[in-house]
């Protein structure tokens, strides 16, 4: 066991006299974090890396999300022009809500509910205000992140086991992280000096490439499994029915507040643009991409978007019949606890500061696929092996003995 | 006396594959794939049959105008912490009373005022959901109030039996009353 563990090792410090028993115990932790769930491991930091970057592939594969502009100095359609051009194609569907990405390449996302009781979300481009097309039933985008999220799996009994199984993993992870920054003397000098020998042997190349991924991704895998470790946190306070919002019961607008109407027809509300001024004036640095129409007679017009924190949302709620701003929910108005909470999902996700982030997340991603793969391998060509041939020879020694006797 | 061990077949297989016995775990997205689209599906209301919901419970007239009622799923009611065991129900209004409904309630018993008229729908008039919550007291029995609210503030009732709405909670509230 000793030698093989030693062999095992590959570490920088071969020529250092035999190592503490302490950190053979970490290493056999670190070898053992991992192994028995390597390949579920890798499937989920794999989809999670595609998962990433799946707005982006819809959108090389489906040119009817892109945002194309008709000319190049061709202007943003403003909320209310958005809502008659679809009112123009879709006659008759009710816009739920309005998505539109700041600067971006994405067509809008507009949800609205047809006629006929369906639910769609149409992909709308912003200068034209044409309906370029809708999701389908099977959405690529969702799809990989139910995959990675939770394996596809149902709610059972309103438990939700695929959330629990994916996001436990951030367990292992955590512990192989620290255990392996333990047992990696000096990783820094993957930094400085990096090594990978591609030419020596499949074990000297795992070996490197375990190492080198490993100390690169560091800060990544740490984000990862602090932010997968909360959503595990978070489902736990969930299904104990422990709440820490600090919204309060749901808005509603006062009953004073909507119009009686002798005739019984609807009662007249603001337009868009009306509710943009008023949130305009109450928070000038919102950059407003969401607009969310009132679901029912007492609800809210709905603005947000992110302010000054790049990893939050912020929103105003616009009473439709007066116009008056009746809530706003700003960075500042959320405890320190919800700050956290908020900003683990862009975190894990990288999706707050623009496709440069998507991509690096996508390397590292991919890095660390490769980490749990060459750990795998790692083992399974050496201390495995090794293991298995300390337990014949044992298993050897004492049938030799037998027979002896 | 002499013993000959050599690792038998099976042994060699576990020791091969034991470690990567975890792939296994990727047949359970596999499986669950079409469960997943038919969710998906039944959320968004796709399908013909499942327009509204997983169960269809029929055309209600509340006074000059009618809905359609539906159990959005046909499970049990869900435990909500404190708020006790609710359950969603969808509706839709029908095309000619879309401009004079101002808003629908929906709870179990009947209603003192509209202030206690039970949850308030949410959504598109073609496609409007409320989460009802479950007394403590209901048994099968009861009835559901359903309260439309005009634009001219006038208020019309009907009711559905339990019974008729939603065969899983029936069973439920059966179960839970033994």
């Amino acid at each position: 066991m000793d030698k093989a563990l030693h062999r095992n090792e590959g570490l920088e410090n071969r020529t250092a006299p035999a190592r503490s028993s302490r950190a053979r115990f970490w290493f056999v932790i670190h070898g053992w974090l991992a192994l028995p769930i390597w390949a579920f491991l890798f499937f989920v930091c794999l989809t999670g890396s595609i998962a990433t970057v799946s707005q982006e592939i819809v959108w090389l594969a489906n040119p009817v999300v892109r945002a194309n502009a008709p000319a190049r100095d061709a202007a943003l359609l403003s909320y209310d022009e958005i809502l008659a051009a679809v009112e123009r194609e879709v006659p008759g569907a009710r816009v739920r809500s309005v998505s539109r990405p700041v600067k971006s390449i994405f067509a809008l996302t507009v949800q609205v509910t047809r006629p006929d009781s369906s639910i769609a979300r149409l992909f709308v481009n912003p200068y034209t205000g044409a309906v370029q097309g809708e999701r389908g039933a099977f959405d690529f985008q969702e799809f990989v992140r139910a995959l990675h999220g939770w394996l596809l799996l149902p709610f059972v009994g309103g438990f939700w086991i695929g959330w629990y199984m994916v996001s436990a993993l951030s367990i292992p992870l955590l512990g192989s992280l620290i255990t392996g920054i333990i047992v990696y003397k000096r990783f820094w000098r993957a930094y400085l000096r990096p090594r990978l020998r591609w030419n020596k042997g499949k074990r000297i190349f795992w070996g490197d490439l375990h190492r080198l991924a490993g100390a690169w991704s560091i800060p990544f895998i740490a984000i990862m499994a602090v932010t997968a470790g909360w959503f595990l946190i978070q489902q736990i306070l969930n299904d104990a029915n422990v709440s820490i919002s600090t919204a309060g019961m749901p808005l509603v607008v006062a009953r004073a507040d909507v119009p009686v109407t002798a005739r019984g027809e609807p009662a007249a509300r603001i337009n868009l643009e009306q509710a943009a001024e008023a949130v305009r004036s109450q928070l000038p640095d919102l950059e407003p991409s969401f607009v969310g129409l009132p679901s029912n007679a007492y609800d809210h017009i709905t603005v947000g978007g992110r302010g000054n924190y790049p990893l939050l949302f912020e929103s105003v709620d616009v009473n439709p019949y007066n116009g008056k701003v009746e809530r706003t929910q700003r960075v500042s108005d959320q405890s320190a606890l919800e700050l956290v909470t908020g900003s683990m999902r862009p975190l894990h996700t990288g999706d707050f500061a623009g496709l440069w982030l998507k991509l690096v997340y996508l390397a590292f991603g991919l890095l660390l696929t490769a980490l749990v793969f060459s750990g795998m391998m790692v083992w399974t060509k050496r201390t495995a092996i090794k293991t298995v041939k300390i337990v014949r020879q044992r298993r050897q020694a004492r049938l030799e003995l037998e027979a002896a006797e | 006396m002499t013993v000959l061990v050599s690792p038998s077949r099976g042994s060699s297989l576990w020791q091969r594959w034991r470690f990567h016995l975890s792939a296994l775990l990727l047949i359970l997205p596999i499986v669950f794939t079409p469960a997943y689209l038919r969710d998906t599906g039944l959320f968004d209301g796709v399908d013909d049959k499942t327009r509204l919901g997983a169960h269809e419970i029929g055309e209600f007239a509340v006074g000059p105008w009618s809905v359609r009622l539906a159990e959005s799923w046909t499970g049990k009611p869900g435990f909500e912490g404190r708020a006790g065991y609710a359950k969603e129900f969808t509706m839709a209004l029908c095309s000619a009373c879309i401009d004079s409904v101002r808003a629908a309630y929906l709870r179990v018993g009947k209603p003192r005022n509209v202030r206690t008229a039970g949850a308030l729908f949410s959504g598109a008039p073609y496609r409007q959901t409320a989460e009802i919550r479950i007394p403590e007291r209901a048994t099968a029995d009861d009835l559901l109030w359903l309260t439309l609210e005009g634009w001219d503030g006038t208020l019309h009732q009907t009711t559905i039996p339990i019974r008729i709405a939603s065969p899983a909670m029936t069973a439920w509230l059966d179960k839970r009353r033994r």
